[in-house]
């Protein structure tokens, strides 16, 4: 390439003046053809419901059964961070029916304007969502939001190893401490999510975990810098297999992701089991809940969609699959017995109390937190 | 002749680094994107050297473009280590075997960059033969066992990996012009092997060595999809820092600054490299 | 005695290591076992899996739409500037076209994804796609079909004047023939590049519309299955056919030479 770009060349003369022009007519057609083209692309079937979800977020037999009810067809994107879906908001995304977004995304969502409020009419079963998940800071009154699941950020371990080296897993200190970690060197993973890390490390330093002092932030962080030598790395998803295969033997993970780990390494008769626990000092709870974007052409089918969803049956569906938190009273009979008595799935009043939901950020402070997080990764 | 594609460049690559440059003289808007340039209300809103205060501020982002330059700096050397040899068996083997000889290292190319990464992930898993045999062998010297995935390691084998044909073609494209003529009379001037290299043939090939580095290391230092991959905790260039302002943080204005400052990085050491080239020329 | 052993084995060991990594994300897509750590035995199962993948098929689907219609207006608009360079030697449109592919991709990706969001208010998918791939191969058509001026003789398009063709003749009857191997190689190197490219795509594309690239970057974050393997290998094929056809072509393309 250099090569040409450095080759010397001898100007051609006046060729073909006609040449050029009709090359640009040429060009003309051709790019309206593309225009022409490229408009029909988008072009959808007319009954779709548009579904903007966490990635595993839904089993596919409830899709398909909600296919079938409403004669319609369900086209779901994925992601896999409150942070990615709201970037990805802000840069024009649109056409989305029915979103479910975290508690402080939807606040932003909500500030933003940027939701339709519910016709509760059409919502008759909403009064099975249990009261302790209604009526949120993020949506007085429910407005907008219907509870969909939630999920909550705990510590996850190999019970055999944790045994082992007689660690307590009761408390984030185990995650943070050094003369706890020097027994885990590179078997730590924690979440790759600033917010959620820095509220592991606030609640752990006996702050809120939606703390903004900055002097708390920067004790936060050096807290974390500290125990980053003896972590393996920062992971978004890939630690379940990682748990599920025996390299980590600790994680700070979503109790949703724990849950897939214990359940595969059951599957794979590996001989030990993977355990979540609510550290003493508190915990994230995410509640993610089912709004409508204004953006979506069909509210009437994301109402359909909201009211199925309410149903109890299907809404156990989820939480038999995943494992995931469920504020639908009428689901509890449904849920496997497993996982209705386990307290990282449906913790009890005590622990209710130390679960916090995260707030949103504003501009200053999303700036504040990235630097912080570059020291981190830095550091 | 020139009017469609000039018309098309201005619209899709002059007018967006334009508009880079200007977003970086906005506020972030509350939610994500652009704060307004003219409001009524209390809003921020308007022009603003904001960013370029928080980038200068703190040392912490300069030291992010240092460590970036150096990994694009060991990068283009290990490149540069491993495509010399090659470079060279090709443009002194037969002007048959040549050309096979070259396509076997554009072969590779052939497969999406994101496989070759993952092929990497494979590897340096803890699972697969080879990091059991790299510990096997830290254990008879009574070491610790090594993570090799998810570690500064595995990017910088990802990086060399990913870039080396781009160092191996210019090398071989200059080396081929050399005249054997020339070694055979510093042989019969009595240089050895060693002295016939490092005083004809390496001087000679300066300005390939020039190209190539240009063309791995310019990439290497904007990447972040290697490190996102490949690696671990302490892992962030450039480029990771860039894309966490667009599609995390949402601070659009921060991002842009970075971008501007990544440019002219690369515009200085564009020019650094063009003059030393001269230099290089001018001695050989 | 120039091309000594020491020489040979240095050679041999980067060709390893250039080809070993390659082989091994095929033998794994062969590998009956979920995990990419041992042997278990042959299994074709992750292919299976792979067509009957709907999103996977989606994904590849767009990719190639997206790959004829950015190859198709990059090799009109490289060609005419390629032409348009190498006779009236202009420096601008010659800088416009390279830089794009010269500077790190991250910068025209983010770039791209304000200019589209901020000023055209676009909404990110197909067309923006299209768009930013057209912007990139530009510059490598122009070069190869500027190389291929550059290796012609002038004196041809000036006897085809003297004989009395007009310039739209001598464009349709010389001109056009003789570039016509470095356009189509230049088609298919755009071809290539847009079906391979992920980072700009990865600004541009906003979430309805999955690429190849971008799918296999999300399973390779989120869950890694041979499956990945196999899509690999079915891409890797594609693209090394693609590059032998190029190279059939102009056979400067894979010398090194553009």
């Amino acid at each position: 390439m250099k090569d040409i770009c450095h080759r010397e060349h001898r100007v051609h003369r006046e060729c073909s003046r006609a040449a050029g022009s009709s090359g640009f007519l040429c060009d003309l057609c051709a790019l309206c053809g593309l225009w022409f083209v490229l408009s029909f692309v988008p072009a959808q079937a007319t009954d779709t419901l548009h579904l903007y979800n966490w990635n595993n977020y839904i089993s596919d037999a409830t899709v398909a059964r909600f296919e079938v009810e409403c004669n319609c067809r369900v086209v779901q994107d994925y992601y896999s961070d409150n942070e990615e879906m709201l970037a990805k908001l802000a840069a024009g995304a649109s056409g989305y029916d029915l979103i479910v977004p975290t508690g402080n995304a939807m606040e932003s969502l909500i500030r933003q304007r940027a939701l339709r409020p519910l016709d509760k009419s059409l919502l008759p079963k909403l009064g099975s969502i249990e009261p302790a998940y209604m009526n949120t800071v993020f949506d007085p009154g429910n407005r907008y939001s219907v509870p969909y699941a939630y999920t909550l950020t705990l510590i996850g371990y190999n019970d055999a190893k944790m045994r082992e080296l007689q660690l307590p897993v009761d408390s984030w200190a185990v995650i943070f401490e050094p003369h706890y970690l020097e027994k885990l060197k590179g078997r730590v993973t924690v979440l790759d999510s600033q917010r959620e890390l820095l509220a592991a490390a606030l609640k752990y330093l006996g702050y809120s975990a939606n703390d903004t002092n900055e002097e708390h932030w920067k004790q936060a962080r050096d807290l974390i810098i500290r125990a980053k030598p003896y972590w393996a790395a920062f992971n978004a998803s890939s630690y379940i297999k990682e748990l599920t295969v025996g390299n980590i033997w600790l994680v700070l993970g979503y109790s949703n992701d724990i849950f897939q780990a214990d359940l595969d390494a059951q599957k794979a008769q590996r001989g030990f089991r993977i355990l979540a626990s609510i550290p003493k000092e508190g915990a994230v709870l995410a509640l993610d809940s089912m709004v409508l974007h204004k953006s979506g052409p069909r509210p009437d089918l994301a109402h359909r969609f909201i009211d199925f969803m309410l149903d109890g049956r299907n809404s156990s569906e989820l939480t038999n699959l995943i494992g995931s938190g469920n504020p639908n009273r009428a689901a509890r009979q449904y849920i496997q017995p497993e996982i209705a008595q386990s307290p990282a799935v449906f913790p009890d009043k005590a622990q209710q109390v130390r679960l916090e939901m995260l707030r949103d950020l504003d501009r200053h402070q999303r700036r504040v937190l990235s630097r912080i997080w570059t020291e981190i990764k830095l550091k | 002749m020139s009017g469609p594609p000039f018309v098309f460049l201005l619209l899709f690559f002059v007018a967006p680094s334009v508009i880079m440059v200007l977003a970086s003289f906005r506020y972030p808007g509350e939610f994500g994107g652009l704060a307004p340039l003219f409001a009524d209300t209390q809003t921020l809103h308007g022009l603003t050297v904001e960013t370029y205060e928080f980038f200068f501020s703190d040392i912490i982002y300069g030291y992010v473009f240092l460590k970036s330059i150096f990994v694009a700096l060991a990068t283009t050397l290990i490149c540069l280590l491993l495509a010399y040899p090659l470079a060279l068996l090709i443009a002194r083997s037969p002007k048959k075997s040549r050309d096979l000889m070259v396509l076997l290292v554009v072969l590779p190319f052939a497969s999406n960059f994101l496989v070759r990464v993952y092929a990497w992930m494979i590897i340096l898993g803890p699972q697969a033969a080879f990091s059991q045999a790299v510990n096997g062998v830290l254990a008879l010297f009574g070491m610790e066992p090594v993570h090799l995935l998810f570690s500064p390691f595995a990017v910088l084998v990802g990086m060399v990996y990913v870039h080396l044909p781009f160092m191996v073609l210019p090398l071989y494209t200059n080396l081929e012009k050399h005249d054997p003529a020339l070694l055979d009379a510093a042989q019969d001037l009595g240089a050895n092997v060693w002295h016939r290299f490092w005083r004809v043939t390496f001087p000679l090939s300066l300005p390939g060595i020039f190209s190539g580095s240009a063309l791995v290391f310019i990439p290497v230092l904007g990447m972040f999809a290697i490190p996102d991959i490949l690696g671990g905790t302490g892992d962030m260039l450039i480029g990771n820092l860039i894309k966490e302002q667009f599609l995390g943080t949402r601070d659009w204005p921060f991002g842009s600054t970075l971008s501007i400052m990544l440019t002219v990085t690369v515009l200085l050491i564009v020019w650094l490299t063009t003059r030393l080239a001269g230099r290089g020329r001018h001695y050989a | 005695m120039r091309r000594g052993p020491w020489l040979w084995a240095a050679a041999l060991a980067v060709y390893a290591f250039l080809y070993l990594p390659l082989a091994i994300v095929v033998v794994y897509s062969f590998n009956d076992s979920r995990l990419n750590a041992e042997w278990v035995g042959f299994t074709l199962h992750w292919y299976d899996v792979l067509i009957h993948d709907e999103e996977m098929l989606l994904a590849a689907g767009n990719s190639l739409f997206i790959a004829f219609v950015s190859a198709f207006v990059a090799t009109l608009l490289g060609t005419m500037a390629g032409m348009a360079i190498h006779r009236y030697d202009l420096k601008l449109l010659n800088f416009m076209a390279l830089t794009p592919v010269a500077m790190p991709e991250i910068l025209l990706g983010v770039s791209l994804l304000l200019f589209f969001i901020q000023v055209l208010n676009l909404t990110l998918g197909m067309l923006s796609i299209v768009l930013a791939h057209i912007t990139f191969s530009i510059g490598f058509v122009a070069v190869i079909v500027r190389a291929r001026l550059a290796g012609m003789d002038d004196s041809l398009f000036e006897a085809a004047r003297d004989l009395g063709a007009s310039p739209w003749e001598t464009f349709r009857y010389v001109t056009f023939p003789l570039i016509l191997p470095a356009v189509i190689a230049g088609g298919l190197m755009a071809f290539t590049l847009s079906i391979d490219d992920f980072v700009i795509t990865f600004f541009t594309a906003g979430v309805g519309v999955q690429t190849l690239p971008l799918r296999i970057y999300s399973m390779i974050k989120i869950a890694v299955t041979p499956e990945v393997n196999a899509v690999s290998t079915l891409l890797m094929l594609l693209t090394l056919s693609m590059i032998v056809l190029a190279s059939r072509f102009a056979p400067d393309v894979l010398k090194g030479k553009t």
